[in-house]
């Protein structure tokens, strides 16, 4: 036994005695993105718009002549394995991560992120407080749910509407918008005749819809996914309800037609960032032909395209300021003010979020196609 | 809306999810019956129905090519056929090498197939939301007062209930039947007496997925919409329903199924939508509490 | 096998866990030199894999020695992060001092639950565990009492400190949540050979000769549950602190099933089992990372390989009863095995016939004839347990 003992402590010191080997490597960002589990539609773009952006860095010489590597870590779509995956990549030795999602993931890593000095540019998450929080590298290329909530809210008003039905679906994203979105009713005359949620993992709305008709709305204003609006819309359709319904940017995926089909789709609406057929930028389309010839099909969502964006103004920081989070932290608060990124211009405020009107109304049109109002 | 036509369409919309719920719910309780396995990976064979469907009927495009019905009728056969197979594959791969160990192992092994088979769904279909195209049905509603019935919904009900009543017959009325029955009661009596065992073991692996992949089908055609993990949900609500019904009883299945279905949507609408399921899983409990093996299993004593 | 070689194994076998504990305690800075600067990385991986052996510990009380079907063990785990994080945040305890209030509350609504529904027989039982997992989650997600946050969570939960030090990093937490897995082995050791844990042994292997024996079943049943879901509360505080945020997705019907998995895998009823489960169930989709959106994939046949190969689970369990004193045990290793002759195998899958033999080799100092434990016993054992049963008879 003690001899044992005496060739673990052995073993201990022989393995305490070996250095650490560090050789100089190419610059690294994070991709944390949903690759499996639920949201993995989104993810799987994600992570194929930043490998194409970074190639095409790579090819055109790099970062100020480094080239970039990128380092993908699946978070699942959920907080624990998004905490590992940030560990993971914290360790791996990027200096800035793009991602992720669902905004309670990216909440569970944004600690690990902060302590271990790495700049983090969230894609798809808008809840509001993950940007009040002080995080001093914390950034999104997402809009936030209120900036949403308004736009959506104005766009109700101005379509003339007063009495809404409005649901959401209970997860965090479409609870805080709808939330959001009944306080600016509250106060600018709209009659709210209809408040509940939906079970996303259901398939048959038919019940809530009944019940909404019940109520007898002039609109429904849904907050949730596009994979439940589908069904809603050809729901409602087989149910001869006759009621315009206005969507919140998580129902922005041309998925909605064809899972909806173009007759119950049509006259859908929606505010969100500019789908992708709308973004007008030279990179935007490079992006689109290259995507398209790669993977032969399009990114589905706008979220990818952010991803791309996040990753681009990063290597923008990097190249300004060097491979330093500070700096580049700086670099994105102060400097950052005309870039044109792949979906439109972007700076960011003192918090970390994205100035500027990214907000737009959208119709589908009887030939399915999301028309820009 | 008045009061009595809300509840005929929440009875519509209860007898159309139950229906679904018991066809999956009859491929649990058929293997249960004779293996004493809960087949987890069964939710996944119900998935896989829907997206071979999909690819018959959409990427294939049977549906525009032959016509809604001939379309839909030829690949029913044919999915039934390879979620058949499928089912065929997993007893011999995942569960045959278990038959005589323990019975959790076989759960465990059953839980890495569905993780699996899920995961092989997605890398296989992609994990995008899949649409079976909107129009493959023509969109008819009838209207009684203000209660719409669409016709889609009425066809699943009815392929529903039909396949269940043959399957009736079946397992009443033939020697295979019988043989089902035997096997289930007591497997080694049933080998006393000449049945071959497993046969009828290969046999409810064969019946049992090819309902579930029916199943997966009437989802695709009736929402048109599937996702690669939409076997995890229906899978534990049928699940849930063969339990309730009694674990083993084919007509206990269907009761079961059934009954899940109008839970579920008076709960939703005369309760609270989101409370629903919760409301739904203490009805099933109280259930159990007061019939501990189930609404139609017979009190038998324990075994000693 | 004679004494002094069996006394000698075991002196080995002690030495060899001595050793093993000794390195496990110098990883965080053996981790530092071997895996450079991925080190942290790998420890967080350790802790994640250690909480969930302390939950999975917790649960082989319950499934493993009780033998009660339990899926839904992230219901107590929840109802212990949840219980924490609001006395933390709404009453601003400090988290430690919630470690009590949590294992009691997961206790306490075991205890409620349990109460009605332990008579309940295997299936149906699974099926009733996992309703409560989902009830609590659908309760959490709709913010019940207003307390929960609803499906945001909680946020902000602080730190642990203890006595005034701070865990904030990995190695950090690693001291803690691996010195909480020793105090769980240790516990249940023990709680495994006391009077209670040869109750539920008994149980396991015969309800209905238990119950003949004079002891009350459900008692010893709802007990099993209160004991296994306190400490799942327990573990819960710890998750809190850590993730340092919570919301309902994270104690799902997943979670339950992939603790479930631990046990079985792991071979229920043996703590190394459950601890190796633990190390594979939780640390191999991190391994298989490199297989990126097909790691699950890989996982999933992995599980159904090694349940094949080992169908008693990794490390099947001790056999059942209870360690004979020394004089008696080459006696009774002479009876016949009668577990394994063929003639009394039921049919199917009550059958245990290749789980006898596998556990037979790690059985081999010990006296009972092994048994697959799946609430099938050997002749011999129930002899055994007739002279050890008396003392449960009240």
């Amino acid at each position: 036994m003690r001899s044992l003992f005496c060739s673990c402590l052995l073993l201990a010191a022989v393995l305490l005695a070996v250095p650490s080997v560090r050789a100089d490597e190419p610059v690294k960002i994070g991709v944390m993105a949903p690759v499996t589990g639920d949201w993995a539609s989104e993810g799987q773009d994600m992570v194929k718009v930043v490998e194409i952006l970074a190639a095409e860095v790579n090819a055109s010489g790099g970062i100020n002549g480094v080239p970039v590597e990128i380092e993908v870590a699946d978070d699942g779509g959920t907080p624990k394995t998004a905490a590992l995956a940030a560990q993971k990549l914290v360790t791996s030795g990027v200096i800035a991560v793009v991602g992720t999602y669902g905004s309670s993931v990216t909440e569970a890593s944004q600690d690990i992120y902060d302590e271990a000095g790495v700049i983090q540019v969230a894609t798809g998450s808008t809840k509001i407080s993950l940007t009040g929080k002080g995080l001093p590298r914390f950034f999104r290329t997402c809009p936030r749910d209120d900036e949403q909530a308004k736009v959506l809210a104005a766009n109700v008003q101005k379509l003339g509407f007063s009495k809404v039905a409005l649901v959401h679906d209970n997860t965090s994203y479409a609870k805080g918008l709808a939330e959001e979105t009944r306080e600016i009713f509250k106060n600018s005359g709209i009659t709210e005749v209809y408040y509940d949620a939906i079970n996303p993992a259901d398939r048959d709305f038919t019940v809530s819809l009944t019940r909404i008709k019940a109520a007898d709305p002039d609109v429904i204003v849904f907050t949730g996914y596009y994979p439940q609006v589908s069904l809603i819309l050809r729901q409602k359709r087989d149910l001869d309800f006759d009621v315009p319904i206005i969507g919140g940017d998580a129902t922005n995926n041309t998925a909605l037609i064809e899972n909806a089909g173009k007759e119950a789709a049509s006259g859908y609406m929606f505010v969100s960032p500019p789908a992708l057929a709308d973004m007008n930028t030279e990179s935007a389309k490079n992006l689109m032909a290259t995507f398209q010839s790669k993977h032969n099909a399009q990114p589905s969502s706008v979220w990818a395209v952010l991803a791309g964006d996040a990753f681009l103004v990063l290597v923008e920081a990097m190249k300004a300021a060097g491979p330093d989070p500070e700096k580049m932290t700086e670099w994105l608060k102060t400097s950052l003010t005309d870039y044109q990124g792949l979906s439109g211009p972007i700076a960011f405020d003192e918090h970390g979020d994205r100035i500027g009107e990214v907000y737009r109304l959208y119709e589908v049109s009887a030939d399915g196609v999301f028309v820009l109002q | 809306m008045p009061d009595f036509e809300f509840f005929l369409q929440q009875l519509s919309n209860g007898l159309t999810r139950g229906s679904i719920y018991a066809l999956i719910a009859l491929g649990y309780t058929m293997v249960y019956g004779v293996m004493k396995l809960i087949n987890f990976a069964h939710g996944e064979l119900f998935a896989l129905g829907a997206y071979l469907g999909y690819t018959l009927l959409v990427v294939f495009g049977l549906g525009g090519s032959l016509g809604p019905p001939l379309a839909i009728g030829l690949s029913i056969i044919m999915v039934v056929g390879l979620v058949s197979l499928a089912g065929y594959l997993l007893e011999r791969v995942a569960y045959r090498p278990l038959r005589s160990s323990d019975r959790l192992a076989a759960v465990v092994s059953a839980l890495g197939a569905s993780i699996f088979l899920q995961n092989a769904i997605m890398l296989q279909w992609g994990a995008q939301y899949r649409a079976f195209g909107a129009d493959l049905l023509p969109n008819v509603v009838f209207h009684i007062g203000g209660f719409n019935l669409p016709l889609v919904r009425v066809l699943v009900f009815v392929a529903a209930v039909a396949v269940m009543a043959a399957l009736h017959v079946f397992v009443h009325r033939t020697r295979l039947g019988l043989a089902i029955r035997a096997a289930a009661i007591d497997q080694g009596a049933a080998k006393l007496m000449g049945v071959d065992v497993q046969k009828v073991i290969i046999l409810v692996f064969i019946i049992g997925p090819a309902l579930g992949g029916l199943a997966g089908l009437l989802v695709g055609v009736y929402y048109g919409q599937i996702n690669f993990n939409m076997g995890q949900l229906y899978g534990l609500k049928a699940f849930t329903a063969a339990i309730v019904g009694g674990i083993g009883n084919i007509t206990g299945a269907m009761v079961g199924g059934l009954l899940l279905g109008l839970l579920e949507a008076l709960g939703e609408g005369y309760i609270s939508v989101i409370w629903k399921d919760a409301i739904t899983f203490l009805v099933l409990i109280l259930i159990l509490v007061f019939r501990p093996t189930g609404l139609l299993k017979e009190r038998v004593a324990e075994k000693l | 096998m004679s004494f002094a070689s069996a006394s000698r194994r075991k002196s080995f076998g002690s030495a060899l866990t001595v050793a093993a504990v000794f390195v496990f305690a110098c990883l965080p800075f053996l981790l530092g030199h071997l895996a450079g600067s991925s080190a942290p990385y790998w420890l967080d991986v350790l802790n994640t894999v250690g909480l969930y052996a302390i939950l999975a510990l917790s649960l082989n009380i319950i499934l493993g020695h009780a033998g009660l079907f339990h899926m839904g063990h992230a219901a107590f785990f929840a109802v212990g992060a949840y219980v924490s994080a609001i006395l933390n945040l709404t009453f601003d305890w400090p988290i430690m001092a919630t470690i009590p209030a949590a294992a009691l509350a997961a206790g306490l609504l075991a205890g409620l639950v349990a109460w009605p529904v332990v008579h309940l027989s295997g299936d149906y039982l699974l099926i009733v565990t996992i309703g409560i997992v989902e009830i609590v989650r659908i309760a959490l997600t709709n913010d019940i009492f207003g307390l929960t946050g609803g499906p945001n969570g909680l946020v902000g939960i602080s730190r642990p400190e203890i006595m005034g030090f701070r865990l904030t990093r990995p190695q950090h937490f690693f001291y803690l949540i691996w010195g909480l897995v020793a105090v769980s082995v240790l516990l249940f050791d023990w709680l495994e050979r006391s009077r209670f844990g040869r109750a539920l042994k008994y149980i396991r292997e015969d309800v209905v000769a238990a119950e003949s024996m004079g002891v009350n079943t459900n008692k010893y049943k709802i007990l099993a549950f209160v004991i296994g879901a306190a400490w799942a509360g327990l573990a819960g505080t710890v998750y809190a602190s850590r993730m340092r945020t919570i919301s309902p997705e994270s104690f799902n019907f997943t979670e339950s099933v992939f603790l479930f998995i631990i046990v079985i895998l792991g071979g229920r009823g043996n703590q190394k089992g459950v601890l190796l489960g633990s190390f594979l169930v939780m640390g191999l989709p991190e391994i298989f990372r490199g297989f990126e959106n097909k790691r699950l994939l890989v996982f999933g046949a992995a599980l159904v390989i090694m349940m094949i190969f080992r169908p008693g689970g990794l490390l099947p369990a001790r056999s059942p009863g209870y360690k004979l004193p020394e004089p008696y045990r080459s006696r009774y290793k002479r009876l016949p095995d009668l577990s394994s002759g063929g003639v009394f195998n039921g049919a199917g899958s009550r059958a245990n016939g290749p789980n006898a033999s596998a556990s037979e080799g790690f059985a081999s100092g010990q006296a009972a004839a092994p048994s697959s434990g799946s609430g099938e016993s050997s002749d011999s054992s129930k002899v055994i347990s007739v002279d050890v049963g008396q003392d449960l008879v009240k």
